[in-house]
């Protein structure tokens, strides 16, 4: 595994990262795919970000209960859980408990609200990450309020079948890490796999004589990112492959 | 959806009046975060209202609700707004306590508001700038040591003082405009947002011929329009549904209603809605419908106003947020720990049963070198409750080999080592629960002056002991005498506790799991049945020389040994428990060891705990043998020995297993019968420590 490199070998790759994000982020304008670039106040050092929204059919609790119950964390966790809520509720009686004589007198102007509850927002921050040399997808996913999901919220809201396949890939291991840059808790998944699933595809570019772009190519990796949008970035990359860094450089700076 | 049944409801009762779709707050996780940063550095106790920033979309695929988001970024109003999205200005009225959260006057908040919106649009200001017409409030308590976040939004809009009638239905723009005027649109809608140097407009005018649209900013109305019989208003709309504009729309049509009300017949609006999905962008499915405006009243008073958001159960009320599992470092570091041990499980081992491992109530035995690192262990394998007993203080020479103490531990006289030893898992992980006993283990053999004081003492001892040990499920024996571990196993054993024990040589060490007696109901019968001798190994005890080697049961290496006939530490003595350290050298006492050894022997006497616990037999399960390292493991993680015994010097350890002696002082039916009344047990144990200080009757008896 690549540790950190020194001087200007790994200075390369960041800029490279940094030259890719850029070439990224002007083909994710013109698509307006949502990506966007985050920048930490007064440097350089920043982030692509991208935030997606999706309705969520399901009952996050019961759901949560099932899993729970069926062994992946059990009975702690669940009473854990059952603490959450009962504290939840007894809460929420608190902030129910607020009498208001704001009346609702809006005569009749006001359509019918949603129950927004059901949405989740899923945020995606890509990171260049020293230490492995590598992009690093950093996530989280919460609920209109701004709370944060577990990660066993998190799973339960993924399709059952995507959840198999996820678990089931050699790529997939997931921790809760500090975001480097914002100090808030993100999920991150782990880059450690990233180079050895990368090279052969590098390779092939090179090959063919293709140029390649790394993010991109890293985006494009479904198991990498899980996205719901992973077919979209896909599509994404086979439409513009002609996004050119040139390999070679991008072949020396990852040498050795 | 909503769409549906509102859509029904308006065509049938209500045709001709237009509703609006409200806002609902979304709150990105990074802006609480955010809050909490500014009230610690910045706000500190200062109530007074800040300039905040807010943004809505009009890109979201059907059936999401009409946001106004607000992200960690919303306090740097002057910041950058996202590409294609629009501004909103926000005042943040954060209190100091619930109670002036509870008691603010929202309808002050809300009529101070308006009044600026409605300056603005007198003024003429919002006409240069209508962006100013989406503002928002948001009033907010944060309960920073319960991660609680009370918080109620307003979006306020000014009120005509009847309905908006509607003159012509909404429709999706492609069925009234042709796929030239929708194209021209489009690029009118992206030349003007060039001009504006920005990449979403809030409120435009139009004029449109059957190939060209033509767009203007607000503040162009005059020269725009030359008749204004019917004019036609853009305004980017945030909501989805098919039948209803969202929010942003009725400060405009109060602005119109201000500006050029008496003028104007017929007001047509365009919902400019614009998505890409997959890559391509539509604006067709946009809604265009004609509204009359009631008249304002003449007078220039502010009209009425509403815009407080109403809580999930459809209310007038605040909304709260529990934050700690996200924001308080203790929960943060109990879900990053299950969180480790849970990737274990889904990445190698899919049928660990961590909740197994993790519930076990572990009893530590001696708060030294071993124990220290059983207690590290155990906390990685995520075990919540660990409880120390020992008597002993900690001294200067202690620190470097038991790795919960430190220099600072040793002054004055040094603290308790179970004490200080909770302090430390507690400064480690905050989620365990963790207790220490500062007593002494009664042991037989050593001398004691018979005082009823001593014999009172003793008999509470020996009663704490035998509590502590039916509160907990495994009972870790890591004293530094052989006679201390003498009574526990006695009492742990006639409890059916399992016993995990570890002792230490010089460069040798043993850790074993004593036998499981079949419950009281079988045991007569069990009884009967393991009166077969061990037979002594070949491979292992001969190594050492007596007295730097912990004394072992001689073993064998018999297979298939179910757990209930497995020996305990005791079985192969010769010997019953004596003084054993009296009249001895300090390395016969066993108290030095290659310092490695009780790292290595700590550890192994937890994963085989872990092991055991996978076990479906748990305790009871068949020994595995060093024979055993070629078949198909037992449990997920492999193999559930009765010892493991190292050997330092040749780096190597085996794994014999032996049966139990039925003469053993500590586990044959002779000592455990009749102690399952915990009183009666008690005082057998009491007593026949007083008879084997005085008489030596155990290693007469047990011995012959
Ligand atoms: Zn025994």
């Amino acid at each position: 595994m690549t540790q950190v490199s020194t001087g200007s070998e790994a200075d390369c790759m960041e800029e490279t990262f940094h030259h890719c994000c850029q070439l990224l982020l002007q083909q994710s304008e013109q698509l307006r795919d949502g990506w966007s670039w985050e920048s930490v106040q007064g440097s350089q050092v920043g982030y692509l970000k991208k935030t997606v929204l999706r309705s969520v059919d399901i009952n996050l609790s019961s759901v949560w209960d099932q899993v729970g119950s069926s062994s992946d964390s059990g009975s702690h966790s669940v009473c854990h859980q059952q603490q959450q809520e009962k504290s939840a509720l007894v809460a929420s009686y608190d902030a129910d408990s607020i009498k208001e004589d704001i009346t609702d007198d809006d005569g009749g102007f006001c359509a019918v609200s949603k129950d927004s509850r059901k949405v989740l927002q899923y945020e995606y921050h890509i990171l260049y990450s020293c230490s492995y040399s590598t992009p690093v997808l950093y996530f989280r996913a919460f609920t209109l309020e701004g709370r944060s999901l577990s990660l066993e919220e998190v799973w339960s809201s993924v399709h059952p079948n995507f959840r198999i396949r996820l678990q089931n890939s050699p790529l997939n291991t997931i921790t809760q890490q500090e975001h480097p840059l914002l100090g808030q808790p993100f999920f991150m998944l782990h880059p450690c796999k990233t180079e050895e699933f990368m090279r052969p595809v590098l390779q092939l570019a090179q090959d063919q004589n293709r140029p390649v772009n790394y993010v991109l190519t890293w985006l494009s990796v479904p198991s990498l990112t899980q996205q719901p949008q992973a077919k979209l970035m896909l599509q994404f990359f086979a439409s513009h492959s002609q996004v050119a860094v040139p390999m070679r450089k991008l072949k020396k700076c990852r040498a050795p | 959806m909503a769409s549906d049944t509102s859509g029904a409801a308006t065509s049938s009762v209500a045709d001709l009046k237009l509703q609006f779709a409200p806002f609902s707050s979304a709150l990105e996780a990074g802006f609480w975060h955010q809050l909490t940063q500014k009230k610690l550095n910045d706000y500190r106790l200062d109530e007074s209202p800040k300039c905040i920033k807010g943004y809505y979309y009009n890109g979201d695929p059907v059936g999401l609700p009409t946001r106004l988001t607000l992200e960690f970024s919303a306090f740097d109003a002057d910041g950058p707004t996202p590409a294609h999205c629009c501004p909103a200005i926000g005042t943040l009225y954060n209190t100091n306590t619930l109670d002036a959260f509870k008691t603010s006057d929202k309808k002050a908040l809300l009529e101070k508001e308006s009044k600026e919106i409605w300056d603005d649009i007198q003024s003429g200001a919002a006409l240069k700038d209508p962006s100013i017409l989406s503002r928002f409030i948001l009033l907010t308590f944060a309960d920073l040591k319960k991660y609680h976040f009370y918080y109620w939004f307003c979006f306020p809009a000014l009120c005509f003082p009847e309905a908006i009638k509607i003159i012509q239905q909404p429709s999706v723009l492609e069925q009234v405009f042709s796929a030239k005027q929708i194209a021209a649109l489009q690029e009118a809608y992206d030349d003007l947002a060039i001009k504006r140097e920005t990449s979403a407009v809030p409120y435009f005018l139009m004029k449109y011929t059957d190939d060209t649209v033509q767009l203007a900013p607000l503040g162009d109305w005059d020269t725009f329009f030359t008749d204004t019989k019917k004019v036609t208003v853009g305004v980017y709309d945030p909501c989805t549904l098919s039948q209803h504009p969202g929010w942003p729309l009725r400060n405009l049509l109060i602005l119109l209603a201000y500006q050029w009300g008496s003028k104007l017949d017929t007001v047509e609006v365009l919902c400019f809605r614009d998505r890409t999905l997959q890559g391509s962008r539509s604006i067709q499915h946009s809604l265009i419908f004609q509204v009359k405006l009631p008249e304002l009243p003449n007078n220039s008073a502010c009209p009425k106003s509403v815009g407080w958001e109403k809580n999930p159960k459809g209310a007038m009320g605040p909304r709260m947020v529990n934050l700690s599992e996200c924001m308080d470092p203790k929960r943060l570091a109990e879900s990053s720990v299950d969180l480790n041990l849970k990737l274990m499980r889904w990445r190698l081992v899919p049928s660990l049963d961590l909740d197994k491992v993790v519930s076990t109530k572990c009893l530590l035995l001696g708060a030294g070198t071993l124990g220290c690192n059983v207690a590290r262990t155990l906390m990685g394998w995520g075990v919540r409750h660990i409880t120390f007993v020992d008597n002993a203080n900690i001294s200067y020479s202690n620190p470097v080999r038991q790795p919960l103490y430190e220099f600072e531990d040793c002054l004055g006289g040094g603290k308790s080592k179970a004490m200080a030893a909770v302090d430390r898992l507690n400064k480690i992980f905050p989620g365990v629960i963790s207790k220490g006993y500062n007593m002494s283990i009664p042991m037989p053999g050593h001398p004691v002056s018979f005082s009823p004081a001593t014999q009172a003492q003793a008999q509470r001892d020996v009663e704490q002991l035998e509590k502590l040990i039916s509160e907990h499920d495994v009972v870790f024996l890591l004293m530094d005498t052989r006679e201390s571990r003498w009574l526990p196993t006695v009492i742990a054993g006639s409890k059916r506790k399992l016993v995990m024990n570890a002792a230490l040589g010089f460069d040798t060490f043993v850790v074993m799991r004593h036998g499981l007696k079949q419950p009281p109901v079988s045991q007569n019968v069990s009884a009967g049945a393991d009166s077969s001798p061990s037979c002594s190994s070949a491979s292992s005890s001969s190594s050492t020389p007596a007295g730097s080697a912990p004394s072992v049961p001689a073993s064998s290496l018999f297979s298939n040994i179910p757990g209930h006939k497995l020996g305990c530490y005791f079985c192969n003595d010769v010997v019953a428990p004596g003084d054993s350290t009296r009249d001895r050298t300090l390395d016969q006492q066993c108290t030095v060891s290659r310092p490695g050894l009780a790292m290595i022997a700590g550890a192994l006497a937890v994963e085989m705990m872990v092991s055991i616990l996978q076990h479906s037999e748990g305790g009871y399960a068949v020994a595995s043998s060093s024979d055993d390292r070629m078949n198909e493991p037992p449990t997920s993680l492999g193999l559930v020995p009765h010892q493991i015994r190292g050997f330092l010097a040749r780096f190597d350890n085996v794994l014999p297993a032996s049966l139990a002696f039925d003469k053993c002082t500590a586990c044959s039916p002779t000592s455990t019968n009749g102690r399952s009344e915990p009183q009666v047990a008690v005082w057998l144990v009491v007593s026949s420590i007083v008879n084997c200080w005085s008489t030596n009757v155990y290693e007469q008896g047990g011995g012959k």
